[in-house]
C-alpha cells in the first residue's frame, strides 16, 4: 500500500522542514509548498490524502485557497487541516464552515498534531 | 606654484588611497559576511535533520548525536533549536529548552547578561526567553535592576516566559517602576502567568503604588485567580474611581454571576467611567435582575455609559432586546437614541423593516407599530436610507409613508 501523501503548505519553511522530519519518520510521504498559489496549484494536481494550510501566505491567502479547493469537485474532499497562528473564535469558525476538517493554533503540539492527522486520514479512508 | 600643484597631486593621491582602501574594505567585508553566511547554510543543512529527530522525539540527548561543536557550530544549533521554538508546544518544546542547557547555550546567555553593552545584554535576555530554562530565572532576575529601561523590560518578558515561581515576585516589585507603561506592560506579561501570578498580585496589592495598582486589577481579572474576587470586591469601594473603574470590569470578565448585586450597586456611583465599566460588566453576566436596572441607565447623562448599557442589555437574548424595543417609547431622548442604535446594530431594525413585505397581515401590522416608534425616536437615518434603497418595492414604498415626506433620499 502507498504511504499516505501529505502537503504542507507554508509560507515558513522552517515549519515546512520540521513537518516534514516528523512526518517522515512516521510513514507518510511528503510534499511542500511555500505560498498559496502554488498550494492550490499542486493541491490541484496530486489530490493528496490530507493537506496542512496555513492562512498567512504570500499571493493567495489560506481562507482563499480552502475555498476554491472545496469548491471544485475533483478537490472537494481532500481533508484539509488549517495551522495558523489565528486563534479568534471567528477565524476558527470560519475555517470550519469553510470546510476545514480541523484547526490547528500556533504554536502546536507536535504529537497531537500526528494524532490529528492520523484519525482524519483514517476517517477519510474507511 | 611649483609646490602648489605637487601638493594637489599628492591630495589626490591620499585621496585616492583612502577611496581605494575604502573598496577593498566594503568588497572584503561583504565576501568574508557572504562566506560565513554560506558556511552557516551548510552547517544548518548538516545540522538541523539531527536536530529536529531529536527534538521529535529520537534519544534521550542532542550531544552525543551532534558530537563535538565549535563556537561557530555552537551559534548555528541554537539558531535551529530556537526557530523551532517559535511555533511548538508540549513535548517538542521542552526537548528545545533540554538541548540549550545541555548544549551549554543556556550558560552562555547567561554570561552575556553581564556584557558591557547593553544590546548585547537586551539579545541575551531575549534569547534566554526562547530558551525557556528556570535556571536563567536568578540571573534575570538581577538584571530587572538594569539600568537601561529596554534591558529591564526584555528581562521581565524572559521571565514572564519561564514556568517557575520564582520569577513572579521580582516581577510584581517591578510594578513599583514610576513609569506607567512599563506597569501595564509587566501586568500584561503576569497576567500571562496565569493563577499563581494573580494570587501574588493580590497578597502585595497594598504595597504598589496607584498606576501599578490600576494595571494591577487589570491583571487580576485577566488571570481568573480565585483569590482575586474578594480583593475585586472590596475595590469596588476604593477612593480612587479609575480603581473602581477596574475592577468592575475585571469583575465582569472573571464573569461570577455572583457578583452581580455589587455591580448593580456600582452603576448607581457619582463618577461616570464606574458606571460605564459597571454596566459593562453587568452584560457579560447577563442576570435577568440586571435588565430593569440597566434600561434605566439607558438615560445616564454620560455617552459612554448609555452605549456600554445598551450594549449590556443587547448581550442578554431576548429579555434585553425587549427592555431596548421598551426603550424607544422612553420620554429620555439620549435613552432612545441609544436604544435605536444597539437595536440597529443588532440587525433587529432590518428584521423589522423586512417584515414590511410579509404576507401575514399581523406581522406587518408588528412592524409598522415597532417603525413608528424609531421615527418617533427622532433616529431615523437608517430607516431612510432603506426607504431609499432596499431591494423590495414594497418595503420602500411602506417605509416612505411612514417617514415624513421630503425626508427620503433619492
Amino acid at each position: 500500500m502507498n504511504p499516505p501523501r501529505i502537503l504542507v503548505a507554508d509560507d515558513d519553511a522552517t515549519i515546512r522542514r520540521f513537518i516534514a522530519t516528523l512526518l517522515v519518520d512516521r510513514g507518510y510521504e511528503i510534499h511542500e509548498a511555500p505560498d498559496g498559489q502554488q498550494a492550490f496549484r499542486m493541491a490541484a494536481e496530486m489530490k493528496p490524502d490530507l493537506m496542512l494550510l496555513d492562512l498567512i501566505m504570500p499571493f493567495r491567502d489560506g481562507f482563499d485557497v480552502l475555498q476554491d479547493l472545496k469548491r471544485q469537485d475533483t478537490t472537494a474532499r481532500i481533508p484539509i487541516i488549517i495551522m495558523s497562528v489565528k486563534n479568534r473564535e471567528e477565524e476558527i469558525v470560519k475555517g470550519f464552515n469553510l470546510g476545514a476538517e480541523d484547526y490547528v493554533v500556533k504554536p502546536f503540539n507536535s504529537l497531537e498534531l500526528v494524532s490529528r492527522i492520523r484519525k482524519i486520514l483514517e476517517r477519510s479512508r474507511s | 606654484m611649483h609646490t602648489t600643484s605637487e601638493l594637489l597631486i599628492q591630495v589626490l593621491w591620499g585621496l585616492g588611497g583612502v577611496l581605494t582602501f575604502l573598496f577593498l574594505f566594503i568588497v572584503v567585508n561583504k565576501a568574508m559576511r557572504e562566506l560565513k553566511e554560506r558556511r552557516a547554510a551548510t552547517l544548518r543543512k548538516e545540522l538541523e535533520p539531527r536536530i529536529l529527530e531529536y527534538v521529535n522525539g529520537k534519544g534521550e540527548r542532542l550531544g552525543p548525536q551532534l558530537g563535538h561543536l565549535g563556537g561557530f557550530e555552537r551559534s548555528v544549533a541554537e539558531e535551529i533549536l530556537l526557530d523551532n521554538a517559535r511555533f511548538l508546544k508540549g513535548t517538542a518544546r521542552s526537548r528545545i529548552t533540554a538541548a540549550c542547557e545541555e548544549l551549554g547555550l543556556v550558560q552562555d546567555r547567561i554570561a552575556q547578561l553581564r556584557h558591557p553593552r547593553w544590546w548585547k545584554r537586551a539579545e541575551a535576555a531575549e534569547k534566554l526567553a526562547s530558551m525557556k530554562s528556570p535556571k536563567a530565572a536568578p540571573e534575570l532576575i538581577v538584571l530587572m535592576h538594569d539600568e537601561v529601561p529596554d534591558v529591564r523590560m526584555r528581562a521581565a518578558r524572559a521571565l514572564g516566559q519561564l514556568d517557575t515561581r520564582t520569577s513572579i515576585k521580582p516581577l510584581v516589585e517591578a510594578m513599583q517602576d514610576p513609569n506607567r507603561w512599563s506597569a501595564l506592560r509587566i501586568a500584561d506579561i503576569l497576567a500571562g502567568m496565569g493563577t499563581d501570578a494573580a494570587d501574588e498580585l493580590v497578597e502585595n496589592f497594598n504595597t504598589l503604588p496607584i498606576k501599578a495598582r490600576v494595571a494591577a486589577v487589570d491583571c487580576l481579572g485577566r488571570a481568573k485567580s480565585l483569590r482575586a474576587p474578594g480583593l475585586l470586591l472590596r475595590l469596588l469601594t476604593d477612593p480612587d474611581r479609575n480603581i473602581r473603574a477596574r475592577a468592575a470590569h475585571s469583575l465582569g470578565l472573571i464573569g461570577d454571576p455572583n457578583f452581580t448585586p455589587d455591580l448593580l450597586k456600582s452603576l448607581s456611583d457619582a463618577e461616570w467611567p464606574v458606571r460605564a465599566m459597571a454596566a459593562k460588566a453587568l452584560g457579560k453576566l447577563a442576570r435577568p435582575e440586571a435588565v430593569e436596572p440597566l434600561a434605566r441607565v439607558l438615560k445616564d447623562k454620560e455617552w459612554w455609559v448609555r452605549i456600554n448599557a445598551a450594549e449590556g442589555l443587547r448581550s442578554m437574548g431576548d429579555k434585553g432586546l425587549s427592555a431596548l424595543v421598551g426603550a424607544l417609547s422612553s420620554e429620555d431622548r439620549y435613552a432612545r437614541h441609544a436604544a435605536v442604535a444597539t437595536l440597529e446594530g443588532a440587525g433587529v431594525v432590518d428584521q423589522y423593516v423586512g417584515m414590511l413585505a410579509s404576507a401575514d397581515e399581523k406581522e406587518r401590522e408588528q412592524a409598522l407599530s415597532f417603525i413608528r416608534k424609531i421615527v418617533a425616536s427622532e433616529r431615523t437615518d437608517s430607516l431612510m436610507q432603506s426607504a431609499a434603497r432596499h431591494a423590495q418595492e414594497k418595503v420602500r414604498e411602506q417605509l416612505s409613508r411612514v417617514l415624513k415626506p421630503g425626508e427620503v433620499k433619492p
